[in-house]
């Protein structure tokens, strides 16, 4: 299992990585017209607040980095086991697969699956869990485009 | 700006119309059905019911956020009491002896007690708010870009101290919130930053997607993890029994206590509910004649942590509403509403918008009274409720994020937005940061960032002109205590042991 030791420290290096590259775009940053020359530059702020993130992901890297290996760092994990692990980012998939299904395939073929694939990423067997998700899926698409009359395409 | 008589009589006028009634009342049920779902809590819920608002006017579309904030605090504590897992951090107070109680045959009291309680609580905050904001207020109109500044500053550094273990990983989140406000079109000057060719984020990242995303969509994958955890209680002990007159006189000092307790605690930004129940319940322990009860199952130990976690509604609503710095979670969701209405939360909302004010002090007593009755009839719901599988639970919150942000403005980069928060948050989440200062850096960056560039033009680039204001001065004094007061004390009270 990913230790929380561990994956804190490469989200902090990510976190530097990405704070070094958004400031270097800030450079770019070009006003036009008369605005151009009034007050501070557009960079200032987003390059302020990327460089107090880099300096807090250095501190938050170094502590766990210098942190004294233990036994209870092999139990401090980012999940309890691996059945969580895989039901959590299963069900994320599912959520990047439903807006792909939305856009290519339209709402309607989305609604549809997306119930049934959440429950298959959980690992549920109960059919009558399926029955009710979809029921469920029915009824929100009735109110929304029904009462409320959003067009769902 | 109306006249008070004027401006209360539009409010009473705009409250009475039907479909405000009926938002109001739709906003306890909803309110209280998300806070009995466990894992669901007030700002998911607001943040799900946020995208609805856009078809509303300001006045129903506010107190239908109120009624579901309110009720989902109370409604955390139904499955607090009866399965001992509280439906809000909330209620985490509330399972020691609640939960003690039901277990022993007492759940109709400990129900009773709970119900009473928040009533209470929620109705001693509105009328401090409606004393307290309007004060601020009037105060609050000679703040200029230096002391906007100073408050924002305030706001986020207090939700960071407060929001984890860790201080760099509160600063991080915060900073993170503050710089995704900076894509779009620089609202001074006109500069694209980060738009990445795209005409979508001219306007920047939207609020109500990120916000839906972060909240909603994060607690989606983490509840999708523990699908399969079973919940087993017993039913027929979910009958309320609301304690009598005399029980309630003999409570009055742990009800007065706790209800002033949650409402300055929610006053704070960052400190909320759940910190204001903790409060209360060390506060109503410290000061009984028999401590050793509590956490056996007594009613004060129901009473204190759920008229403070009510209380703190009421309070939290004063430095949103009057600066314009949200006092918790839910109140940042909140203060997104009012900016979707075109409104703009702070110094100038009590004189341009008079009746909206008397609308929400109005509309927030008539929730915690309407919210006695729909809160009774809920009871009896709750065990099927509570017994909803959160296989089922999931899809549904996930399909519903992703139709309330589509039916915003009909965008799938809305739907877009609000998946990528999704994973931030849940990300961010597993590994230890809290998404509160997140949530409210990215609501703040705004204001924080325009008052930093007028107040730097102002003084010239000069930092030292900041401080050089009475308020502003204050404000950081304040700030500069709130930080230092732990560790000082900490040491202090060290020494005095040894």
């Amino acid at each position: 299992m990913l230790t929380q030791r561990v994956a804190n420290i490469l989200f902090a290096l990510l976190v530097i990585v990405a704070s070094i590259w958004f400031a270097v775009e800030a450079q770019g940053f070009k006003a036009a017209g008369l605005l151009a020359s009034s007050g501070l530059p557009s960079k200032f702020f987003p390059q302020l607040t990327l460089g107090f993130m880099a300096i807090c992901a250095i501190i938050v890297g170094i502590v766990y980095s210098r942190r004294k290996h233990t036994e209870s760092d092999e139990t401090d994990t980012v999940y309890n086991n691996a059945t969580e692990a895989r039901q959590g980012l299963l069900v994320l998939l599912v959520a990047v697969a439903s807006y792909f299904i939305w856009s290519k395939f339209g709402f309607v073929s989305m609604a549809m699956v997306m119930g049934p694939m959440c429950l298959v990423a959980m690992g549920i067997r109960s059919i009558k869990l399926y029955v009710t998700v979809v029921l469920i899926t029915g009824f929100i698409y009735a109110v929304f485009t029904q009462l409320l009359n959003i067009q769902l395409v | 700006m109306l006249a008070n008589t004027d401006a209360l009589l539009l409010a009473l006028t705009q409250l009475s119309q039907p479909i405000t009634i009926l938002l109001l009342v739709l906003g306890i049920v909803i309110g209280l059905i998300i806070g009995i779902l466990p894992g669901l809590g007030p700002p998911i819920a607001i943040a799900l019911a946020l995208p609805f608002t856009f078809y509303l006017e300001p006045v129903p579309s506010i107190i239908l956020l109120l009624g579901i904030y309110s009720a989902a605090i109370y409604g955390g504590s139904i499955s607090a009491i009866a399965v001992g897992i509280p439906g809000t951090g909330a209620a985490i107070a509330t399972v020691q002896d609640g939960h003690k109680m039901f277990s022993a045959g007492r759940g109709g009291e400990a129900l009773g007690f709970s119900l009473t309680g928040s009533i209470f609580g929620g109705l001693v905050s509105v009328i401090c708010l409606a004393f307290i904001a309007p004060l601020l207020a009037e105060f609050a109109v000679r703040f200029g870009p230096r002391e906007n500044l100073a408050i924002s500053v305030f706001g986020l550094m207090v939700v960071v101290r407060v929001a984890g273990k860790s201080l760099s990983k509160g600063l991080l989140m915060g900073a993170l919130g503050l710089f995704l406000t900076t894509w779009g079109l620089d609202e001074l000057n006109g500069t694209e930053r980060y738009t990445f060719g795209s005409y979508h984020l001219y306007e920047g990242l939207p609020l109500v997607p990120f916000l839906v995303g972060l909240f909603a969509m994060s607690e989606v994958f983490i509840s999708a993890e523990r699908a399969h955890h079973k919940i087993q209680f017993n039913q027929s002990s979910l009958r309320v029994k609301l304690p009598g007159w005399q029980t309630l006189v003999k409570m009055k000092d742990v009800l007065i206590r706790s209800s002033l307790i949650g409402t300055v605690i929610g006053i704070i930004p960052g400190e909320g509910a759940a910190v204001g129940a903790f409060f209360a319940y060390s506060e109503a322990k410290r000061r009984s004649k028999k401590p050793q009860d509590f956490g056996t199952g007594i009613a004060e130990g129901i009473v204190a942590p759920e008229t403070a976690n009510n209380a703190t509604v009421g309070g939290a609503l004063v430095p949103t509403l009057t600066l314009g710095v949200p006092g918790s979670p839910a109140a940042a969701v909140l203060l997104g509403a009012l900016i979707i209405q075109g409104l703009s939360p702070g110094t100038q909302l009590f004189a341009e918008h008079p009746d909206l004010m008397y609308a929400i002090f109005v509309g927030l007593f008539a929730i915690n009274i309407l919210m006695i009755f729909i809160g009774l009839i809920a009871i009896r719901f709750a065990a099927r409720l509570i017994m909803v599988p959160t296989a089922v639970i999931v899809p549904t919150v996930m399909l519903l994020s992703f139709v309330g942000v589509y039916s915003v403005s009909n965008s799938f980069f809305n739907v877009g937005v609000m998946l990528g928060a999704g994973i931030l948050g849940y990300v961010v989440r597993k590994l230890g940061y809290s998404i509160a200062p997140l949530s409210i850096g990215f609501v703040l960056g705004p204001i924080l960032e325009n008052s930093l560039r007028q107040s730097l033009t102002l003084a010239d680039g000069s930092v030292q002109e900041f401080f050089n204001t009475p308020i502003g001065l204050s404000i950081y004094a304040a700030l500069a205590l709130t930080i230092l007061w732990a560790p000082v004390a900490g040491r202090f009270n060290r020494r005095r042991t040894k």
